[in-house]
């Protein structure tokens, strides 16, 4: 263990003030023994310099795929007083609004014939890797609809239909979005890349449900067994990234003319309600809608290719839902009893509120808000629901993935991209890449297993399980 | 090429040395096209980049948050820099040639550079830069 961590629980860990010189707060994570091992020091250095912020409520939270990232810990929540408080892109991130959606199909596994075909349609309809262009032109007004707008943006195009909507956190659409305050440089950056998947962990799969745990729940969310059910995980690509870069820049000077002391550059930030605060809000909430415009416009591509692939009609194929796991948002959360406004920050982690939420769609008003794990290349990924415990212990927030134990050159010294892709041909999973050393980043031994994350969290009760997906083909970014 | 990965499981974190400050430049600018696009090869297509910052470690940032910006709107590889210091102001001839499909599909996107554990380090022997690549 980490000197002067203390451990709280079975599943919970304490970092006392003072473990980074000016915390306001303890740091808090939850993790099991087995996840322990493999905790960088680096991460909890990250959690408590959250702790120094201005205006920090109760905690800087930590879930259990917690990683060293920069600026937050991967897995980092912290909410901040909206009076009194800050925001950071630090804690969002550059890819703002990478997120995940699922999309039903009436399809079981054993009606799934022609899987190679299917994979490399996908592969051709959905542009991914470096230097991809979008297959729909974007003119500036539609790049701003995108932007303001959201999903419904895409919806009014034709990428979708109105159901798509509300299966989206937030409707798919946060409406703090100002497109005046997103540079130049973003736009140019996002207009050529409508509709594209990008690189790195990003990925389109091809699922099958293979386990239930809470039938009733997968019952709401429209799931059965042995169905197939498809994965985006993506986000704002360029327009995002150039986002986050311009405002880390803005906010660097604000930093020093509000007199905030931060522990790490990357945390620069500024009070919610400055001109600078408000303008990087504004701006990344505009990202973030690009984001949910960006995945309905590839689930519309997906849906296409089955439609034309099996004869199945575009409306059988439901969507289940979209969540953000990099984002800020303004909530009401009961603090002491007190209903406080803040701004909560997910970085790399999930949104996942309980039964009977204001802001859930009335389909998910006794199940809780649908979250989505993804799993690492050729494992598992899971479908949870939000509880009352997450509202309560961590501003309804939940894990986001499995978290990497290896470094993406270690991944590939381990293994090479080739010898997964056999591997993984073995158990049946087809995998369609730009190139072989993207395989092997993402290798499953890269990461921790999933399995182990979404256990804690639903023994925790910060999100408890609702079904298991394993894959059955995967385009990488 | 002279710069080494240095631990960090999620995202890239390099170590760049060389014997000067514009040296540091070059090869954290090539590094990251390496990352991006697995290969870089010389080419004829030219473009420049002038800035002014408050610090070396500010003018850096800025120059690869700037020089992703031009390699992705403009669709370009950059395989060689001529990178010009004074004081706080950078000039930056980038030589490359066009992206191409199927050549440049072996690397990673990057999606911006950090200031998170970003320093500059004056050695007896030249200069040490440390920098984190969100990728």
């Amino acid at each position: 263990m980490i000197s002067g961590i203390s451990r709280l629980g079975e599943y919970e860990w304490e970092v006392p003030v003072g473990f980074v010189a000016g915390m306001r707060v303890p740091g808090r994570y939850f993790l099991s023994e087995a996840l322990e091992k493999t905790l960088e020091a680096g991460a909890v250095q990250q959690l408590a310099n959250v702790a120094t912020l201005p205006g920090i409520i109760r905690y800087s939270l930590a879930m259990p795929d917690i990683h060293w990232g920069y600026g937050f810990p991967i897995g980092g929540v912290a909410a901040f007083d909206r009076e009194t408080g800050v925001v950071s892109p630090g804690g969002v991130g550059f890819d703002i609004n990478c997120g995940v959606r699922v999309l039903g199909t009436p399809l079981a596994v054993t009606e799934l014939t022609r899987r190679r075909e299917l994979v490399e349609a996908l592969y051709k309809s959905v542009p991914t890797g470096v230097g991809a262009k979008g297959n729909i032109r974007i003119s500036g007004k539609e790049l701003d609809g995108m932007m303001t707008k959201g999903a419904g943006w895409a919806v009014s195009q034709g990428y979708g239909i109105p159901e798509d909507e509300e299966r989206c956190e937030e409707h798919g659409r946060m409406v703090q979005a100002d497109a005046g305050a997103v540079s130049g440089k973003a736009k140019q950056r996002g207009t050529p890349q409508g509709g594209t998947l990008g690189a790195g962990n990003h990925f389109l799969e091809i699922q099958a449900v293979k386990e239930i745990f809470d039938p009733m729940a997968a019952e709401a969310f429209g799931l059965k067994p042995g169905q197939v059910v498809v994965m985006i995980h993506c986000g704002s690509r360029g327009l995002g990234h150039q986002t986050c870069t311009d405002h880390l820049k803005i906010l660097e000077s604000a930093v020093k003319r509000y007199n905030i002391p931060v522990p790490d550059r990357q945390l620069a930030c500024a009070p919610i309600e400055s001109p600078e605060g408000k303008a990087y809000f504004s701006a990344m909430a505009a990202a973030a809608n690009y984001a949910w415009a960006n995945r309905q416009m590839i689930m519309h591509a997906v849906r296409r290719v089955f439609e034309t692939m099996y004869g199945i009609e575009y409306e059988s194929m439901h969507h289940i839902y979209d969540v953000a796991h990099n984002v800020a948002k303004m909530e009401e959360h009961m603090v002491d009893g007190k209903s406080v406004s803040a701004c909560v920050h997910r970085k790399g982690a999930t949104r996942a509120f309980g039964p009977g939420h204001p802001d859930l769609p009335p389909v998910f008003s006794s199940t809780g808000q649908p979250v989505i794990i993804p799993g690492s290349m050729g494992t598992s990924s899971y479908l949870l629901r939000g509880t009352q415990a997450a509202m309560e212990r961590t501003f309804g927030s939940t894990c986001h993935g499995a978290g990497r134990v290896l470094s993406r050159s270690a991944a590939k010294k381990n293994i090479s991209g080739s010898a997964v892709r056999n591997n993984l041909a073995k158990e049946g999973i087809i995998v369609c890449a730009p190139n072989d050393s993207a395989i092997a980043e993402e290798a499953p031994d890269a990461y921790k297993p999933s399995s182990e994350v979404v256990r804690v969290v639903d023994a925790i009760g910060l999100s408890r399980l609702v079904a298991r997906f394993e894959p059955l083909g995967v385009i990488k970014g | 090429m002279s710069f080494v990965e240095l631990p960090h499981t999620a995202d890239v974190r390099i170590r760049v040395t060389s014997v000067s400050l514009e040296g540091i430049f070059s090869e954290a600018a090539l590094a990251m096209m390496g990352i991006m696009y697995g290969r870089t090869d010389p080419g004829s297509v030219e473009r420049t980049i002038t800035l002014e910052s408050d610090s070396p470690e500010d003018l850096l940032m800025d120059f690869l948050s700037e020089l992703l910006f031009v390699s992705e709107v403009d669709g370009l590889v950059f395989s060689s820099f001529v990178v010009t210091i004074s004081g706080n102001s950078l000039t930056a001839r980038l030589i490359g040639e066009p992206f191409d499909t199927a050549k440049h599909r072996g690397g990673t996107e990057i999606k911006g550079v950090s200031y998170s554990g970003l320093r500059i380090l004056k050695e007896d022997d030249g200069y040490v830069l440390d920098i984190l690549f969100d990728v």
